[in-house]
């Protein structure tokens, strides 16, 4: 739930403008649909927006203590409040509401930073203490919740749950940061600390900062995925994810699922229905192109569990029509079109009354379902045995078009030739080589700007130590957790379109105690020969009918290329694609763009590389002209639930 | 030389590596005998889609043993090989 923002500057004495803070807040209203709150004074000025779950009445923030000597703006949910809350007063310390963002505030007021380690959620909160001017920034396990910064030169912090509540508040520009835009076009999405905004820092998944007086003095992760063993036994997964789940149905607020039709989120929707009070409302997304669609599953699942199924069907015209809002919430270049029916879904969801949705993500990364864990087991296979390893790569990707026969050796080539398993990127350079193709495009310039700035290399340098210790799978798993599930998964196609409309995503895989779980148990519970996801498959057995228990993963995908050409094509595509804008923009290269849309618009452009191309060109190009050409931010016009004064804060 | 420039297979055979892959290389002037894969114009995944093309473009069976650059690596080998099924 929620956004956050704030402006904090070193000299106490140079005020944060109240305009600043309503075009901050104005600019993350979509997080918080059901109202605002502002504090200001003494150099420092905050913002919350509010999508109310628990305590509707008594939630609200910035949330402070009695004394003005801290001071909470909080986005997220801390699941495990309840009893945190009762350990709290057992300890006699008081609570006055029964809200998370309170018990939060008091541990950190009595327990610091060592509180985090306590902590069941997905979160993001600023936590500033006026007295020692310190400004804490802390960021949850796995990066579900946003949140940006960028230090000024005169020391002063600007930050927001978005990126846009920066630009808002009139003291950072929107420039292009070509790292950031090229890690999109390398692993899928920007990766922290890097943003696709020039100075813009990503706070990292599990990372926390700490700025006093003007400078940042402390800047570490308090939590990385570690594939370390720990010598316990691995919990009964039937009885941890319920309790996940059941921890995620928390709210004062009606609780619903996204439904796939995959084994993940068949698997948490029947989890939810099981310990749901309440009739459990579903949500699926279909696709006019049967290539694509998945309805079968999803009533099947629905029918079988009954729950009171809605679906959102989708087609190319409703993907380009909704393509720049999307990039707009996304705030980055893409890839894929695939954020955008998550987005419709979103829309019917809150449209329907459901704020609160807990979906099946995670799974597939802590219990490597993924066709990449299979890619990497066979290509490590294949230094020992490339005759069975070849053998077995036609079991993988029967959803590719073209037959395994006519795919054939230069197929077998690309997969076993992609890199030495000496590198540590080893696993993923399939995706790389593959992702590659959208670079193909870039201005000479580009590529030459990017030489020094190897985002590859750059990702090598950031590996923990321990990383060359874990084997080539869990090298894989820790590489897909933080290259594609952060920075893409529960970004642009997790918490942006979610929050877009003001619902709220949920992931039980995402327990930092599942998480434990999953690297405990033995690999080939996880992937058993070319079998992914054996101890999900397992307790879905139970649960689920078998067809969707033991069906294999299909991947999600929506229409690229389709949607942005033709009689429905918008007149954006055009002008966006344009010599003319292309230029302007100066990233992609016109003449090569040229070759592209010739195809597109041919019907030839049918390969996913060419679709990735025109994806990635074109978001870029609306992502330009939305944030580097703009500067439109208009204040909030109603008035604040909560208006605080810091400067009558004590101040020593 | 001479009878590949005229063929009219060499002719569709640029026209398509000149649709399909140089687009990306507005920088490359690729002659009949110039190595795709030495010259960056096609990588492994492109060499994918052209053997599917050739398959089904010329109507022909391509073995495994058959995908080498010897047969697929620039327009003067695929036209030899194409022509060389043809007859077979």
């Amino acid at each position: 739930m929620c956004g956050l923002a704030g402006i904090v500057r070193a000299d106490r004495g140079s005020e944060v403008a109240e305009g600043a803070l309503l075009r901050m807040a104005r600019s993350i209203r979509h997080r918080g649909p059901d109202g605002y709150g502002l504090a200001r004074g003494d150099g420092a000025g905050f913002v919350s927006t509010r999508l109310a779950i628990f305590d509707i009445p008594g939630g609200w923030q910035p949330m402070h203590d009695a004394e003005r000597s801290s001071l909470l703006v909080y986005n997220g949910e801390v699941y495990n409040h309840p009893e945190l809350r009762a350990a709290l007063n057992r300890d006699g310390v008081a609570t006055t509401t029964t809200s998370d963002t309170e018990v939060v505030l008091r541990l950190l007021e009595r327990d610091g930073l060592a509180t985090l380690d306590r902590l069941n959620g997905q979160f993001a909160f600023a936590w500033w203490q006026p007295r020692e001017r310190r400004l804490t920034l802390v960021r949850d396990r796995f990066g579900v919740r946003p949140l940006h910064w960028a230090l000024q030169g005169d020391g002063t912090i600007v930050f927001g749950s978005e990126a846009k509540a920066l630009f808002a508040s009139g003291e950072v520009a929107a420039t292009p940061d070509l790292g950031g835009i090229d890690d999109v076009f390398t692993t899928w999405g920007p990766r922290a600390p890097r943003s696709p905004f020039a100075g813009v820092q990503q706070l990292p998944p599990g990372g926390l900062l700490v700025w006093e007086d003007g400078q940042i003095v402390a800047q570490r992760t308090w939590w990385e995925p570690a594939y370390e063993q720990d010598g316990q036994q691995p919990e009964d997964l039937a009885e941890l994810l319920e309790d996940s789940v059941r921890l995620r149905l928390r709210a004062d607020v009606p609780v619903g699922t996204y439904l796939s039709g995959g084994l993940d989120s068949s698997l948490i929707t029947a989890l939810a229905q099981r310990v749901s009070d309440h009739e459990l409302r579903t949500f699926s997304v279909a696709f006019h192109d049967q290539h694509y669609d998945e309805r079968g599953y999803q009533e099947q699942v629905a029918q079988t569990l009954g729950t009171r199924h809605h679906v959102v069907e989708v087609g190319p015209r409703e993907i380009a029509d909704a393509f720049p809002d999307v990039v707009w919430h996304a705030e980055t270049p893409m890839i894929r079109t695939a954020p955008v029916p998550l987005s419709l879904l979103a829309q019917e969801t809150r449209r329907q009354g459901i704020t609160v949705v807990a979906t099946g993500e995670g799974a597939d990364e802590l219990y490597w379902g993924y066709d990449l864990f299979k890619e990497t087991a066979l290509r490590t296979l294949h230094r020992q045995d490339p005759a069975r390893a070849e053998a077995l790569l036609d079991e993988i990707y029967p959803y590719v078009e073209g037959s395994a026969a006519r795919r054939g050796p230069a197929w077998k080539r690309f997969f076993f030739e992609a890199g030495s398993d000496a590198d540590p990127l080893f696993s993923h350079q399939t995706r790389i080589a593959a992702t590659a193709a959208v670079k193909a495009f870039y201005t000479p310039e580009t590529t030459a700007a990017l030489a020094a700035d190897d985002t590859q290399q750059r990702l090598r340098d950031s590996l923990p130590q321990a990383f060359e210790r874990w084997s080539p799978l869990e090298r894989a798993a820790y590489l897909e957790v933080t290259t594609l599930m952060s920075p893409y998964l529960l970004a642009a196609q997790g918490d942006r379109v979610a929050m877009a409309h003001g619902v709220e995503g949920r992931f039980p895989f995402l327990d930092h105690r599942v998480f434990a779980h999953s690297v405990r148990l033995a690999p080939e519970r996880k992937l058993d020969g070319l079998r992914e996801k054996a101890a999900l498959r397992d307790l879905a057995a139970s649960v689920l009918p078998a067809e969707i228990a033991q069906r294999t993963k299909q991947p999600y995908r929506s229409p690229e290329v389709a949607p942005f050409f033709g009689d429905h094509a918008p007149a954006w595509v055009q002008e966006r694609l344009s010599d003319a804008a292309l230029r302007d923009v100066g990233i992609f290269d016109p003449v090569r763009v040229g070759g592209l849309l010739r195809r597109c618009r041919a019907g030839k452009a049918t390969g996913f590389r060419e679709g990735m191309a025109l994806v990635g060109v074109l978001s870029t190009q609306l992502w330009h002209e939305r944030y580097c050409a703009s500067a439109d931010y208009p204040e909030e016009t109603a008035a604040p639930r909560v208006s605080i004064d810091l400067s009558t804060a004590p101040t020593t | 030389m001479t009878d590949i420039q005229q063929a009219p297979l060499a002719q569709e055979l640029r026209d398509y590596i000149a649709e399909t892959f140089l687009y990306m290389h507005p920088e490359v002037d690729l002659k009949d005998d110039d190595q795709f894969l030495e010259l960056g114009v096609i990588d492994s995944l492109g060499f994918v889609e052209l053997v599917d093309e050739v398959q089904t473009r010329y109507g022909i069976t391509v073995d495994d043993v058959e995908i080498t650059e010897e047969n697929f690596g620039s327009i003067v080998a695929l036209v030899a090989f194409i022509e060389a099924k043809r007859a077979a």
